[in-house]
């Protein structure tokens, strides 16, 4: 027995670093990167080359720690943040860590990802949870982490009137950073009513129901613009569809922003000489950096409720992994499906 | 006698039946390529804010062509006969009441747009977004392509001594350059990408460079163009086709030739192939400045640029740059006295032959006009 358990120790002490942690899965959300890698094992311009491990929306408990690690502890409830980067290119240098081109993130091809019973990962990008955040709260960090950052990138304050295009798990979270950050009206638009009132409850100020047809573009924004009198600062597109850009580039005002979250079309005809010429910028977003700290402040201060979101839990075995990505594909009244051990 | 035309347009203007300015001439589009020297009514009252400008030089733009051409643009079309030109300088020969930054005599660079004052986007500073501006030459705001004009005190800026009428109205398209270098961020420590070497394209090289940038390498699918971004201090310059097909093996060209990421892209012609080349060219974080006009509906490939956060920046007119391009332009770190290719005056036959040479582009920058 006791030799038995040492071999397991030998075999994981070979991989890990003194600077690294061992972590017990606990819970670990489904994101629809994951849905889309298994449905179309590619992702824009990464492919699925050899099987993968999925899953990048982890939280556990830590079961060793490396020599040099000192800021957490066996026991410890953390978060993880998925992506390893490089620490010497100019990215990473100059604090945008998340562009690094060498960057290694969980469930991003070919590095594996982490609904798995153990992983072993950098301690500094190892998040404790407080007492009073749960390890579902923790896994929520990482979704969270891209409303958060969405809301940075945007630079916006207490006076930016903001429209989200899409009331799913992005888009939520999105809302929820949004309120947090300090906007002072916020309206979400989705084809689907029971998201819709999932945003209300939420917070949203204003929601409409908008339809899949590019010929309602103009209608849509007029009614939009209606709806948000004093004009739209931002609009976080996170759908990411030929039809939401466009409708986000006519209904945003001049001299504002337009945050492309989502990753629905690659390729979009846009009206993009229209909304330069009134200044009406297009921001991209990469995952996010420097977020996982502020997430967790705001989940341990109840500032943010991450628990409406998660709708579905499964265990992990073959069959609830299964039934897990076929609820999550769905989408519908399915937000976030989180796996418990 | 008024001809009403297609799409409603009443080829007619009040001003060339009124006596009292039969001295003041314009030059008038009256039709798709018909333009014609006429006179232009000014104000015989001054405004209290008001100065009254004896125009001294004009140059001519992409846009005025287009007017020429098609008797609008994107968004507005002409329902009557224009004065065209908003890139002008001139002396002051009269000042309003209540005027004390400027006198009769001085030499002034005109800025061509006249917002509200009052909107949001005003009083945030970005007037040049004003949507009631009127903006000289553009629709229904007859231009400055004549020989007077009244305009408000607060947008003539005094010339140096050692600045000459044609770079005063050179501060025009210069303030394109200095916005678009200004929203882009460009400074120390940038490598800057330019599509297209016309005069927009030119203007920004050499803001560029009066910025800081630490390389600037220009493109275009014109090699005497090209030889002009080398001799205006590209470092490099590299000649690209109209086929779209080319795009691949062009992205790859350059980042062979310039071999350190792209921080900033300035498309300055502003059509598909340029925006796809700089979305994909442009390194992850980096800004590709849309400044070009050529094309409405571009089809961009953007999830996969905006998944490496490289941001889309528009780029509308200017503002708050007048007092920087004199500055530059006085201490020479911009001369864009090279870009003045060809000069004309206010004749018939010099007008019509302005706008064909500019219209052909090619050899021709910059066409002025000396009033």
């Amino acid at each position: 027995m006791e030799r038995r358990r040492e071999e397991r120790q030998h075999s994981w002490w070979r991989s890990r670093r003194p600077k690294d942690v061992k972590i017990r899965m606990k819970a670990v959300g489904i994101c629809g990167s994951d849905v889309h890698y298994y449905k179309h094992m590619r992702l824009t311009n990464s492919i699925v080359k050899e099987p993968m491990v999925i899953g990048h929306e982890y939280a556990g408990v830590v079961e060793e720690i490396g020599n040099e690690v000192t800021h957490l502890a066996v026991g410890d409830n953390v978060t993880l943040e998925p992506g390893v980067s490089c620490a010497h290119c100019s990215h990473c240098k100059e604090g945008r860590y998340n562009l690094c081109d060498e960057m290694k993130c969980f469930a991003t091809p070919p590095i594996h990802g982490c609904l798995a019973n153990f992983v072993v990962h950098p301690a500094s990008l190892c998040f404790k949870l407080p007492e009073n955040v749960s390890l579902e709260e923790g896994a929520m960090c990482e979704p969270l982490s891209v409303g958060v950052h969405a809301c940075r990138r945007a630079g916006a304050g207490p006076h930016t009137k903001v429209l989200i295009m899409g009331s799913g798990p992005i888009g939520l979270v999105t809302l929820m950073a949004a309120k947090e950050f300090g906007f002072p009206r916020v309206a979400v638009v989705d084809v689907d009513e029971n998201r819709l009132k999932m945003a209300q409850e939420l917070g949203a100020h204003e929601v409409g129901c908008v339809s899949t047809r590019i010929e309602d573009v103009e209608k849509e924004v007029l009614e939009i613009q209606q709806k948000m009198a004093a004009g739209i600062d931002i609009t976080f597109d996170c759908a990411g569809l030929e039809k939401t850009m466009r409708t986000a580039l006519k209904a945003t005002r001049s001299g504002g922003e337009v945050c492309l979250v989502g990753m629905g079309h690659v390729e979009m005809k846009v009206p993009s000489t229209a909304a330069a010429a009134r200044e009406v910028d297009i921001l991209g977003l990469h995952r996010y950096r420097n977020t996982y700290q502020l997430c967790i402040d705001l989940i341990s201060s109840g500032r943010i409720n991450v628990k409406p979101l998660i709708t579905h839990r499964f265990r992990f075995s073959q069959e609830d992994v299964v039934k897990a990505f076929n609820v999550s594909a769905m989408g519908g009244s399915a937000i976030k499906v989180m796996f418990n051990i | 006698m008024a001809e009403v035309q297609e799409g409603g347009f009443r080829a007619f203007h009040p001003s060339w039946e009124d006596p009292s300015c039969a001295r003041n001439l314009a030059v008038w589009v009256c039709g798709v390529d018909d333009l014609r020297l006429l006179p232009y009514t000014v104000v015989p009252q001054l405004g209290m804010n008001d100065v009254r400008v004896k125009i001294k030089a004009v140059g001519i733009c992409g846009s005025d062509v287009h007017y020429v051409k098609k008797l609008r643009n994107s968004r507005v079309a002409m329902k009557e006969p224009m004065v065209l030109g908003h890139e002008s300088s001139g002396v002051i020969c009269e000042v309003g009441a209540s005027v004390t930054h400027l006198r009769v005599g001085d030499r002034v660079a005109l800025e061509a747009g006249i917002p509200c004052n009052s909107c949001v986007l005003c009083k945030e500073g970005r007037y040049n977004l004003c949507k009631n501006v009127r903006f000289f030459g553009s629709p229904p705001t007859n231009g400055s392509l004549t020989q007077e004009v009244v305009h408000p005190a607060s947008l003539c800026y005094k010339l140096p001594d050692n600045l000459t009428f044609e770079e005063g109205a050179m501060c025009e398209p210069l303030s394109v350059g200095v916005h678009a270098c200004r929203r882009a961020k460009v400074e120390p420590g940038r490598r800057v990408l330019i599509l297209g070497a016309g005069p927009i394209g030119l203007i920004v090289l050499l803001v560029s460079r009066a910025f800081g940038a630490t390389t600037v390498h220009v493109t275009d699918i014109d090699q005497r163009r090209l030889m002009a971004a080398a001799s205006l201090g590209a470092e490099g310059t590299l000649r690209v086709s109209s086929d779209m097909n080319d795009m691949e093996n062009e992205v790859m060209e350059l980042k062979q030739l310039i071999g350190v990421p792209i921080d900033v892209t300035f498309d300055c012609v502003g059509i598909t192939k340029t925006m796809q080349t700089a979305l994909k060219v442009t390194k992850s974080g980096g800004k590709v400045c849309l400044v070009g006009m050529g094309q409405d509906n571009l089809t961009l490939p953007l999830t996969s640029s905006a998944a490496r956060e490289v941001d889309v920046l528009g780029i509308f007119r200017y503002c708050n740059t007048y007092p920087l391009c004199l500055d530059l332009l006085q201490s020479r770190k911009v001369d864009v006295r090279p870009l003045i290719t060809h000069r004309y005056r206010l004749t018939e036959d010099d007008m019509k032959e302005a706008f064909q040479t500019t219209a052909m582009a090619g050899d021709a920058i910059k066409v002025m006009f000396t009033i």
